[in-house]
């Protein structure tokens, strides 16, 4: 056997010394996660249930994962709105809702930072925490590479930028009982989770915060949460002092013994996020235009999807770019995968290479019963539904592809034949209303 | 992940430095990916397997498997004619992860030159490897 992929595994336990861990290190091994380099920090990639059980709990339970090696900065100052605004890829403005509200207090929105030729630094969630106080989430590592780019288009405006990297406990607990989950550890959680909206949050992770006390912990610690994630499926992101961090973690499981929540790793996440249709930056999107892809949620089109709202770091050099290449999402016909870095190509019906593959995973929560793909989370799947899992990801081609078109994804152990497409799992449970999520009688 | 000392490698077998085993039964030898590979690679998900009849040289692939984060390739311990493949593979590739000495046999084979079983790893050596 060789493990192409799994090969850098052992490579990376041997840089293990000049790589970063996050507080729940010592819990990963003792657990005995197989971990992995991720962002330059030492990450569970699974633990010894195993992914597919991981992947399954975040459809049907609950999963949580540590994402406390993503970095944070917050943005402050009266000039704070007119700096994301310039370089920040939504519109403030109306970016909330199907009623295009402003961002307020409260509210989080998903978007791009990009250079000026259209490429992308990061993609990043912006939270508003006050008037004049955002805190801005992206990938490990990028808090201090963004802290620059934001620093450099500052110029002599009235805005302080720290970066909170290495300083903030932060983890995700997805899936349909999440909810059901925090019921349990949070002090007052009919008020607190009643009405937290998709892409709102409420809290602080901070105790001289003003904000802080309205979301604590039973024995009273303060925390940030919020009604986001990176799965596509119902659940929270948490933010708390790190200090706090591995007690919060342990607690969550405990609160979650009778519902299977189960500690989930970088693998499932990956396969989750696929299947959700969401991109990994510095992967799906990158180093070339944003725009042409499967995100255009991201940037400040009008309602009519035609014009940008306003001007952003980035607008000039995607609206002038005249090319018939981008990015799709594709799903296959069975769980087979290629391999990216071997490396995979993108190959039209008749054999000719249109592009390269950027994501191939197996999402093991689907499948297709004759012509349709049913989610472990659907309603109304078939009653013997047991899922082998579909490939999934995305392509990046020369081309202008439509959704059902079929291609060949080919790397040097084989050639798979995938259709494009616009959703790869169906039925996924991010938006479900929150009152619906919680316990009979607790909203 | 399993440190090396809680990996268990059967000293009634032989093993290759690309994690296949290799258990003598008979005239013919069962072939299987040792509890060091299934740990490595994580969920297996699928498992391609070659037909029975078919001839195939020392250090040839036999076939692939897959994981949730991986694909790999399988290698021939010994070159011959496989006379049975593990079908129950095709409906619970889990078997691999869950039993790869027993249950997770891969294909059974019938060496064509019986000479090449010498050069296999005992379970020593291949642990000796494995600490590299």
């Amino acid at each position: 056997m060789t493990c192409l992929s799994a090969a850098s595994i052992g490579e990376d336990l041997q840089e293990q010394r000049e790589l970063k861990k996050t507080r729940l290190y010592n819990w990963h091994t003792t657990q005995r996660a197989n971990m992995a380099n991720f962002g330059d920090y030492l990450m569970p990639l699974w633990y010894p249930s195993g992914v597919r059980n991981e992947h399954f709990a975040v459809l049907t339970s609950a999963g949580i994962f540590d994402t406390s090696h993503m970095a944070a900065i917050i943005v402050e100052g009266a000039d704070a709105f007119d700096l994301l605004q310039r370089c920040f890829s939504k519109d403030l403005r109306t970016c909330v809702g199907k009623n295009r509200h402003a961002l307020s207090p409260g509210k989080c929105v998903y978007g791009v930072f990009l250079k000026e030729e259209g490429d992308v630094i990061d993609d990043a969630i912006v939270y508003q925490l006050h008037r004049h106080l955002y805190m801005v989430v992206v990938n490990s590592g990028m808090g201090s590479e963004l802290i620059l780019h934001l620093a450099a288009h500052a110029g002599d405006g009235n805005v302080k930028l720290t970066d909170l990297s290495d300083r903030l406990g932060k983890m995700d607990i997805q899936g349909p009982l999440s909810a059901r989950v925090l019921e349990k550890i949070l002090e007052d959680p009919e008020t607190v989770l009643s009405d937290l909206g998709y892409f709102t949050f409420r809290g602080h992770f901070e105790k001289r915060s003003l904000a802080a006390g309205s979301v604590r912990l039973q024995d009273g610690t303060p925390i940030l949460l919020s009604r986001t994630g990176y799965t596509g499926e119902f659940g929270f992101e948490i933010f708390i002092q790190p200090d706090r961090f591995v007690d919060l973690w342990e607690m969550i499981l405990n609160a979650g013994t009778d519902y299977e929540v189960k500690p989930c790793g970088l693998a499932a996440r990956d396969s989750l996020r696929t299947g959700a249709g969401l991109p990994l930056s510095h992967q799906d999107i990158g180093p070339w235009p944003f725009i042409k892809n499967p995100w255009h949620f991201a940037l400040p089109f009008n309602a009519d999807q035609t014009v940008f709202t306003k001007h952003f770091i980035g607008d000039k050099a995607l609206l002038k770019l005249n090319t018939p290449a981008g990015t799709y999402g594709f799903v296959g016909y069975d769980l087979r995968k290629v391999l990216i870095h071997d490396p995979a190509v993108v190959l039209t019906a008749d054999g000719v290479q249109i592009g390269v593959v950027l994501t191939c995973v197996t999402d093991m929560g689907i499948d297709r019963v004759e012509n349709r793909i049913y989610s472990v989370g659907s309603l109304d799947k078939p009653d013997d539904f047991k899922p082998r899992g579909l490939c999934c990801g995305f392509v990046k081609v020369n081309t202008k592809l439509n959704y059902g078109d079929p291609i060949v994804l080919k790397d040097q152990r084989r050639e798979i034949k995938v259709v494009i497409t616009n959703g790869i799992r169906p039925d996924r449970s991010a938006r479900f209303p929150i009152k619906e999520m919680m316990s009979p009688g607790k909203h | 992940m399993k440190d090396i000392g809680e990996l268990i490698f059967p000293a009634d077998l032989q093993y290759t430095e690309s994690h296949e085993w290799i258990r003598t039964e008979g005239e013919s030898v069962k072939v299987g990916l040792s509890d060091y590979a299934q740990d490595q690679l994580g969920d297996v998900v699928f498992i391609e397997l070659p037909e029975i009849g078919e001839s195939i040289s020392r250090g040839a692939e036999f076939g692939t498997v897959e994981s949730v984060k991986a694909v790999s390739d399988l290698y021939m311990p010994v070159g011959g004619e496989i006379v049975a493949v593990n079908s129950t593979l095709e409906a619970s590739p889990e078997l691999v992860n869950k039993s790869p000495y027993t249950d997770g046999w891969m294909i059974e084979i019938r060496p064509a030159n019986p000479d090449e079983l010498d050069d296999l790893l005992n379970s020593n050596a291949y642990l000796e490897k494995l600490k590299g």
